[in-house]
């Protein structure tokens, strides 16, 4: 009975993600080693095209500096909020979840309507006598860097608020007593307290840009290709599901190395666990 | 190095509810002194306020002559020992009581030394590079108070510093934290909710209430001469009998309570007693004969307890507890008179 | 008692959260304009955007697929994700640790390559029509939900009330109806919740799974706006906010916001 239950109740949600997540994915790496010119010519052709290369690069940069961006204005800000009295603390959550709740197309979109031809941003420059002529700031690796900064900095605050909130308001005060003024008790205590979390919510917001593609398909267009839009053309428009596969295969490689690194480093960092 | 500490008409305020009322207290150098009080009577509040942690409405704290009052909590130099221990969970534990140190600019070889000499002086040198995850909570505590001693305050606060521990353990370390504050001379403000952790520990103990001190006392004449109802029956008095004097006959006082009862005191034993005061007694305090003198009483539940039996008594007056002799004792539903033993009595002011 | 924060800190958070409503209350104004361009401040109020909306037949029909996607695929989810989180923490210490971390795969593999890899095996492959492929994509790509979230009340469930229950002759499957769920039931709302709010804004998968006369609200946004660029996206984005602040009120209402803090 109760050998039944324990491998039956999650045997249907394990047939799901076999049949219809492991299995797919695998059949789709699979087939990047299938090809009659060798097991890895698909890479090769991948890695000796300057386009794809340049792609490849790019993604890892957009993802890396708005990894880095997210990380600083998401720290003070959870920093800030974890400080406000209950109230306030509450008014700002929500100002962070509404963002987050709302779908990625339209705060994407949003950035279009901001940064276009005809947009605030060149509007407002336009009527102060700033510039003349409307600037182009949509399809660059910026408008790109801006709404992907935009899309993750509310995970990353209320990641990082959780973190702060976790570490005891005793721990400070001790910091205090013992004659700590505030900036050594931030680099002493709460930073190195707050480091797990940090890299949890850099590990989310790296991957979840360097795989993203609803953003750089906005506002990147074809002139910023990114893995996520790579992918997508070569899949959908030029329909060649090899090249696609290895698109594939290459982002699957790079998350689960980047995920697997840093949540072991994350673990070894952590003190309250031995 | 130490120094006495004054609290000046503190008041304090959560909101609108006021949770200190015009507190003062002075603790001496090398003293150390206890604020006792059930949750919610303001101890806590009190330290809070001392250590800087929070800010008084009105009032002052001086250490020494040092006015503490406006000083951020890093700049009041006071050791503090939390309840929870609040050890630094990420530094190991040399480097946990070193912090305070490196915080004094003290360079790293001579806090590494110092931080050592402490933890030797309570045993845990062995432990130095250990993380706090891998201590016992007796050994956590231990550090705790390494911590706050190795900057060698003026000042040392204990905020329920063994309310995580068990029982045994606990008698250890009062012992152990009042040999060390000895030893340092270190002027100290302990807080408990523990009676019997209170009372052996501090030079005086501070009994509070709905954020006042009633009485601050050494542990002696807390525990024999409460100053008022409240503390009489914090300190274990059971019997608190309102009486009345309807009569005086030089130092002699004849008094009745409810139901017509009547004593003669002596006002030899009790100093002055005013017309209107209650007679407080612990279940000792009242011996239980079959005749004589006393209140008359039918005795109820008797319970055993080693030294001698304990009867629920119904007088006149109300429920009583008093003690009867072990030898032939009476059986309950007797009747019996309960005879008071004035050098275990006090002579209260009435509560209202 | 909060400490102070200082005044240079307070006010970067200030410029953090104008930087994070500010695009939003840009769309709703772009999307009360009354020209037929994209602007902002608007021009002349009107609401005809709106009424735009349900002239275009295809928006309310992917409104509709989105809606059932969301719900179904959840549903689905839920359904296999429940047994699954309880049999998790149930068996904690006899089951493999393996096991946990197979449900959180989905959100280990990039979305866009589990969109394509499924449109290649299940779609193409399998022959799979466009709608079924739809809600098993979504119920998949919301698995971590139901099984993490319900799995987190579940954590903190005690297991002996339910053998409690059995004891008192409660047989199994009423007693994980009876004693089991009722103390769940945040966890499963919010699973819940979060799951569908997914679904609804998922583009990365459904880019794949869409098909001829079968898309969801955000492919057919993304696909108006390469034809026109005028205020009609701005006003679905602003009926899409209202879901959200209606996902918001739900969980306000039954966790309480700070929950997503954890």
């Amino acid at each position: 009975m109760t050998k039944l239950a324990k491998w039956g109740l999650p045997l249907p949600a394990t047939i799901a993600v076999v049949v219809l997540l492991i299995i797919p994915v695998a059949l789709t790496i699979a087939t990047t080693f299938g090809e009659a010119k060798g097991a890895f010519s698909t890479y090769a052709a991948f890695f000796n095209s300057g386009f794809r290369r340049a792609v490849l690069f790019r993604t890892l940069e957009v993802a890396l500096i708005t990894t880095a961006l997210s990380l600083v204005i998401g720290f003070v800000t959870a920093y800030v909020i974890a400080q406000m009295p209950g109230r306030l603390k509450s008014i700002m959550i929500i100002a962070a979840v509404f963002p987050l709740l709302t779908g990625v197309v339209v705060r994407s979109f949003a950035w279009l309507i901001i940064l276009g031809k005809n947009g605030i941003v060149n509007d407002t420059l336009m009527s102060i006598g700033l510039i003349t002529e409307p600037l182009s700031m949509l399809y660059t690796e910026g408008s790109v860097i801006v709404a992907m900064v935009y899309l993750f900095v509310p995970l990353m605050i209320l990641t990082l608020t959780g973190v702060l909130e976790g570490i005891p308001r005793d721990l400070t005060e001790a910091s205090a007593s013992l004659g700590a003024k505030p900036i050594p008790t931030f680099l002493q205590v709460i930073l190195p307290l707050a480091t797990p979390g940090l890299i949890v919510g850099a590990v989310l917001v790296f991957t979840g840009s360097f795989t993203s593609y609803a953003t750089p398909q906005l506002l990147g267009g074809e002139k910023q290709m990114m893995m996520g839009t790579f992918l997508y053309q070569r899949a959908m428009v030029t329909f060649d599901w090899v090249g696609a596969s290895t698109v594939a295969a290459i982002m699957v490689v790079i998350t689960i190395a980047i995920v697997s690194i840093m949540s072991r480093i994350a673990r070894r960092l952590n003190p309250m666990a031995v | 190095m130490t120094a006495s500490l004054t609290i000046e008409n503190l008041s304090a305020h959560y909101g609108t509810t006021q949770v200190l009322k015009d507190l003062s207290l002075s603790v001496a150098a090398g003293e150390l002194v206890s604020l006792l009080g059930s949750s919610g009577c303001g101890k806590t509040t009190t330290l809070r306020i001392v250590a800087g942690f929070l800010q008084p409405t009105s009032g002052k704290v001086r250490l020494g002559d040092r006015n503490l009052t406006t000083l951020p909590a890093h700049a009041r130099d006071i050791g503090l020992v939390f309840q929870n221990y609040a050890l630094f969970p990420h530094l190991t534990v040399l480097d946990n009581v070193a912090f305070g140190l490196k915080q004094r600019g003290v360079a790293k070889p001579d806090r590494i030394k110092r931080a050592m000499a402490m933890l030797e002086r309570v045993g845990l040198a062995p432990f130095a590079d250990r993380l706090p995850v891998a201590l016992s909570g007796g050994q956590k505590q231990r550090v705790a108070l390494a911590r706050a001693l190795v900057i060698e305050p003026p000042l040392l606060m204990f905020d329920e510093p063994l309310s995580n521990l068990d029982a045994k353990l606990r008698i250890d370390m009062r012992v152990e934290i009042r040999q060390l504050q000895r030893a340092n001379g270190t002027t100290s403000l302990y807080v408990t909710h523990d009676q019997e952790e209170a009372f052996s520990i501090s030079d005086r103990v501070a009994i509070m209430n709905a954020g006042r001190i009633l009485q601050l006392d050494t542990p002696e004449v807390l525990y024999r001469k409460p100053a008022n109802a409240f503390v009489a029956r914090f300190v274990g008095f059971e019997n608190l009998i309102r009486m009345k004097v309807i009569g005086r006959d030089g130092a002699t006082v004849i008094a009745e309570a409810a139901g017509g009862t009547r004593l003669h005191l002596s006002q030899d034993a009790f100093g002055s007693i005013k017309d209107d005061f209650v007679l407080a007694t612990r279940a000792d305090g009242l011996v239980v004969r079959r005749d004589g003198e006393g209140i008359p009483a039918t005795l109820g539940t008797r319970t055993y307890l080693g030294r001698a039996y304990q009867y629920k008594c119904q007088a006149a007056a109300g429920e009583i507890t008093a003690n009867g002799p072990l030898f032939d004792p009476p059986e309950a539903g007797a009747q019996a008179v309960l005879t008071p033993v004035s050098e275990q009595c006090c002579i209260l002011d009435p509560e209202d | 008692m909060p400490t102070r924060v200082h005044p240079l800190l307070g006010a970067f958070a200030a410029l953090v959260f104008l930087f994070l409503l500010a695009p939003l209350v840009i769309i709703v104004g772009a999307s009360l304009s009354d020209t037929t361009y994209l602007t902002f401040p608007p021009q002349g109020l009107s609401l005809r955007w709106f009424a735009n909306i349900f002239q275009i037949e295809a928006f309310r029909r992917t409104a509709i697929t989105s809606l059932q996607v969301a719900f179904l695929g959840t549903a689905l989810s839920l359904l296999i994700g429940v047994p699954a989180a309880y049999a998790l923490n149930r068996y904690r210490v006899e089951l493999p640790r393996w096991l946990s971390t197979l449900f959180v795969l989905p959100i280990l593999v990039p979305e866009i390559v589990f969109g394509f890899s499924l449109l290649k095996s299940i779609t193409i492959g399998s022959g799979l029509p466009v709608f079924p492929s739809l809600i098993l994509g979504h119920a998949l790509l919301v698995l971590p939900y139901s099984v993490r979230v319900v799995g987190a009340s579940l954590a903190s469930f005690d297991f002996s009330i339910e053998e409690a229950a059995m004891s008192l002759g409660c047989p199994p499957l009423r007693t994980f109806l009876t004693v089991v769920l009722p103390n769940i039931q945040a966890g499963v709302i919010a699973a819940f919740i979060l799951a569908f709010i997914t679904s609804i804004n998922d583009v990365s998968v459904s880019v794949f799974l869409t098909g001829p006369g079968i898309s969801t609200l955000p492919i057919q946004i993304l696909a108006h706006m390469e034809q026109f660029f005028d205020p009609t996206i701005a006003s679905v984005s602003v009926l899409l906010m209202l879901v959200t602040v209606g996902v918001m009120a739900i969980i306000e209402a039954t966790l309480g916001l700070t929950f997503l803090t954890k």
